[in-house]
């Protein structure tokens, strides 16, 4: 064996080539301490120059300064212009129009003006049509689209604008969560100039729905955005396996109590077992589940745990000092019904994507679930198999002790809602805000609404006022508007304060935990709030205190009453 | 010309591209080492040179945060798999492709093809493979397993979740190993081979004393560019698993992105980049110097 080891050092001249080996091995050991050194000299030089660019002083001042321009910005109102009546539109859409028609003729913008709006692909077919309209009544303004895959590249790409400031899109749609980081990045153009110039019809009977209109559009005292959507939580169900009368009688027998609509996550619990226990075939071939509840890594493994959280009274911070109260008896709580549900509902609500609860409704391979409205219209759609078989109710609710008595305690998630803003750095700020005002109207909107999937239902006179409601339940169904109104009186918003998504992400990540089985309750809710209080500190305790304190005035009545009664709220 | 002279003209002529250098790579580079020292989101209001100077607070945060820990950890391990599997494989096939045999440039088309997906596409269908009723349970599985086999759940499991993706990375990867070391076993003398063989080597004793010696420079260059690929995975774990169940897939890259995207944390992830970077750069620096450099 060792010949031909041999025989091939043999054939390369060895003093020759050990030499040059020789020679390279010092060469690259001088490039690698070269470069070694370059690295820690460029770290050096990095500390060095940050260290004498920015004393501790310098810093204090922009601070205070930053405070400063954010307390002292005036809105000066400048009264609504007299519309010209545009033909076959009214209110906001009308002046919105005429708005922007008044900019023409003053020569503030010029005809082949061109808006751009940055937005995620889901919403394409909705922003298509509110164009469409568009261009009927200014074909001289074009809008276009730029359109972005997922939700996270919007928020990229925003944030980085907010940076770079380069003026490439006017407008962006963003999740309301997002509205706190987005306002302080300085990216989103406060609004109440333009809402006082041209009424988006933000008061009145055709309002969007309270207090959904307000928490959605409004950081810190301020409108920053306009409401595009409402994604409040409902409970949806397979009637037709509800009101069966065999499994009614089944279900008495075995649990001594009405099969209904559940009122509580310990009913649901129950119903979703004994579906789950009779291993129907739904119609694609799947078996029947008898819950699916979002407890999915990536994004919305939150929803589920803050809702049981907040209905059983649970308050995600202090009012008085910020600190997270997650590791509370309604943390744990939300954490007992999560690990009771689990075994009824499909492995994939702990892996799979946020869609996949869609498909699995839409194919009849769940009885009980909860999500976006949309999921309404998608089971409605004639391609779904539970059409005319889904029923809307609100989410369940928690037991609770207010004044000595017991109630159940309802409340619904709200979680995205997107929102339009109007960028800080576009050419054409007003241009923006008309177009927003325009495809959000009452007579423009709903149509905007209806085609495509991820916009929802947010005006009131949507829902009650006769011209638009039977519109309306063509789309979502009458059973549903009414379950809707009702849910979005009990909706409270997400963590729309700076650093949200980053409150929500860890929320989401810890619930996937304990769902997965990687973590017990005590640990994570311990984890949850040891990333809260960093979060909160990465900002600013009295900042995010003071955000706070605002927000949770934002929650609904019943939800503060509960708190008050635990002594959370004065 | 003057040796003066000639040095200006050759400066002048490189001189364009030192400043696009220095604008692509060196700026932003230093940016992010500047950004590292600082306590900085763009959510904070303020700009990046406006922000505070917080020293070496954030690599301090990165040593002790036990997710950037783990995700290290999981980012090696995974490494260290698809590597070690891919290169075996890789080799395997390439020195059973020396041969000559009937449907040879066909096989070799086939076992290119998956270095030409795209991994987002690579990932979204062995995404859906892994679902219980997937081919993997459905077809393989249950072939052996029974029905127990669609009670398999992959991405519920931490260790099967991280299986499924180190088996996506083996399947689109060990291609790239097989070209570098196929191409490199092809140029191998001929008339050395003839020579052991003539000397009475075993076809092992060939493999083993002759064309192995000869590639290990190609091999150093396949394992390290697959290595430094296989520790920026992004892709897979994303779409995938999305870093879970939990955070027991979440890679570095993800992990990373999540800070930097998701929760705007730039500092802290230019602090994070700044740690692997330095780490992976003493790492590929030992594994050089170990097989190619070291003086015997």
């Amino acid at each position: 064996m060792t010949c031909c080891s041999d025989n091939v050092d043999k054939s390369d001249p060895a003093p020759e080539g050990q030499s040059s080996r020789q020679n390279s091995v010092d060469k690259a050991r001088r490039t690698f301490l070269i470069a070694l050194g370059t690295a820690a000299v460029g770290i050096g030089v990095g500390y060095a120059l940050g260290y004498l660019t920015k004393p501790a002083e310098i810093i204090r001042e922009t601070v205070e300064r930053t405070v400063t321009v954010t307390r002292t910005v005036t809105v000066t109102p400048t009264p609504t212009p007299a519309p010209t009546p545009i033909p076959g539109l009214s209110g906001a859409a009308s002046r919105a129009i005429a708005g922007v028609r008044d900019l023409l003729n003053k020569g503030v913008i010029a005809p082949g003006t061109t808006i751009r709006i940055l937005h995620v692909a889901g919403s394409r077919a909705n922003l298509e049509k509110a164009i469409e309209l568009w261009s009927k009544y200014v074909p001289e303004v074009r809008v276009e689209l730029i359109t972005l895959g997922t939700e996270p590249d919007v928020y990229t790409k925003a944030m980085s604008e907010a940076v770079t400031k380069t003026g490439a899109f006017d407008a962006v749609t963003i999740f309301s969560t997002w509205l706190g980081d987005i306002v302080e990045a300085g990216l989103a153009r406060p609004l109440d100039e333009f809402y006082a110039r041209y009424d988006p019809e933000y008061v009145g009977p055709c309002a969007p729905i309270e207090p959904l209109g307000s928490y959605v559009t409004i950081y810190k005292g301020r409108r920053h955005s306009l409401a595009l959507d409402s994604d409040v939580f409902t409970l949806s169900y397979r009637k037709d396996l509800l009101t069966s009368e065999t499994y009614r009688k089944e279900f008495e027998a075995q649990y001594r109590k009405p099969l209904k609509v559940p009122d509580t996550w310990e009913e649901l619990i129950d119903m979703a077992r004994f579906f789950t226990e009779l291993r129907l075939t739904a119609p694609s071939g799947g078996r029947v589940w008898g819950a699916y509840f979002y407890l999915e890594p990536a994004f919305a493994a939150y929803i589920t745990w803050f809702n049981i959280f907040v209905e059983a009274g649970g308050i995600p911070f202090d009012l008085e000092t910020m600190d997270p109260k997650v590791e509370s008896p309604e943390g744990r709580y939300a954490f007992d019904i999560i690990l009771r549900m689990k075994p009824y509902m499909p492995p994939e609500a702990i892996s799979a994507a946020w869609a996949d609860l869609y498909d699995k409704f839409v194919k009849g391979e769940t009885v009980f679930t909860a999500a976006w409205p949309s999921l309404t219209k998608e089971a409605m759609r004639p391609t779904s198999a539970v059409r005319g078989n889904v029923g809307t109710a609100l989410m369940p609710g928690v037991e609770v002790e207010v004044g000595g008595r017991r109630i159940v305690n309802k409340a619904a998630p709200n979680p995205v809602n997107w929102v339009g803003i109007v960028s800080n750095y576009s050419a054409h700020p007003e241009v923006a805000y008309l177009f927003l005002q325009f495809a959000t109207a009452p007579d423009t909107g709903l149509d905007m609404v209806l085609t495509g999937v991820i916009l929802d239902l947010f005006r009131a006179c949507w829902f009650t006022d006769p011209r638009y409601r039977a519109k309306s339940a063509e789309g979502y169904g009458e059973e549903f508007l009414d379950a809707y109104m009702r849910s979005i009186e009990i909706s409270y918003p997400d963590i729309l304060i700076r650093g949200g998504t980053e409150y929500l992400s860890k929320l989401t990540t810890e619930v996937n935990n304990v769902a997965a089985g990687l973590k017990d309750p005590e640990r994570a809710l311990s984890d949850i709030s040891a990333e809260w209080d960093s979060i909160t500190k990465k900002y600013g305790r009295d900042a995010q205190l003071e955000a706070w304190r605002a927000l949770a005035q934002l929650f609904p009545e019943n939800v503060k009453s509960v708190w008050r009664a635990k002594g959370y709220m004065k | 010309m003057s040796r003066e002279m000639a040095r200006s003209v050759k400066l002048l002529a490189t001189l364009p591209l030192n400043i696009l250098l220095n604008a692509i790579l060196i700026i932003p580079f230093a940016i992010m080492i500047y950004l590292a020292f600082l306590k900085w989101s763009p959510a904070m209001g303020i700009d990046w040179w406006e922000a505070a100077f917080v020293g070496v607070a954030n690599f301090v945060r990165a040593l002790g945060d036990a997710r950037f820990v783990n995700a290290l950890t999981n980012t090696v391990i995974y490494t260290v798999s698809t590597v070690s599997i891919e290169f075996l494989l890789g080799l395997l096939l390439a020195y059973l492709m020396l041969g000559e045999f009937t449907g040879k440039k066909a096989v070799l088309s086939l076992i290119i093809y998956p270095l030409m997906l795209p991994p987002v596409i690579v990932a979204s269908v062995f995404y859906l493979m892994f679902q219980p009723y997937g081919p993997v349970n459905n077809v393989f599985l249950r072939a052996v397993l029974g029905d127990d086999a669609l009670r398999i759940t992959w991405f519920l499991n931490p260790r099967l979740a991280f299986t499924a993706l180190i088996i996506a990375d083996i399947w689109q990867w060990t291609p790239f190993i097989f070209l570098i070391l196929y191409s490199a076993l092809s140029a191998v003398p001929r008339r050395l081979v003839e020579a052991a063989q003539v000397l009475g080597a075993s076809s092992f004793t060939i493999f083993w004393r002759i064309r192995l010696p000869l590639i290990k420079p190609l091999i150093i260059v396949a394992v390290v560019l697959r290595a430094l690929e296989a520790f920026k995975m992004f892709d897979y774990a994303y779409l995938m698993t999305g870093g879970g169940p939990g955070v027991s897939t979440e890679t570095i890259s993800l992990y990373i992105y999540r800070v930097s995207v998701l929760y705007t944390d730039i500092s802290y992830a230019a602090a994070m980049s700044l740690v692997v970077l330095v780490m992976l750069a003493l790492v590929i620096r030992l594994f050089i110097w170990y097989f190619f450099e070291r003086v015997r």
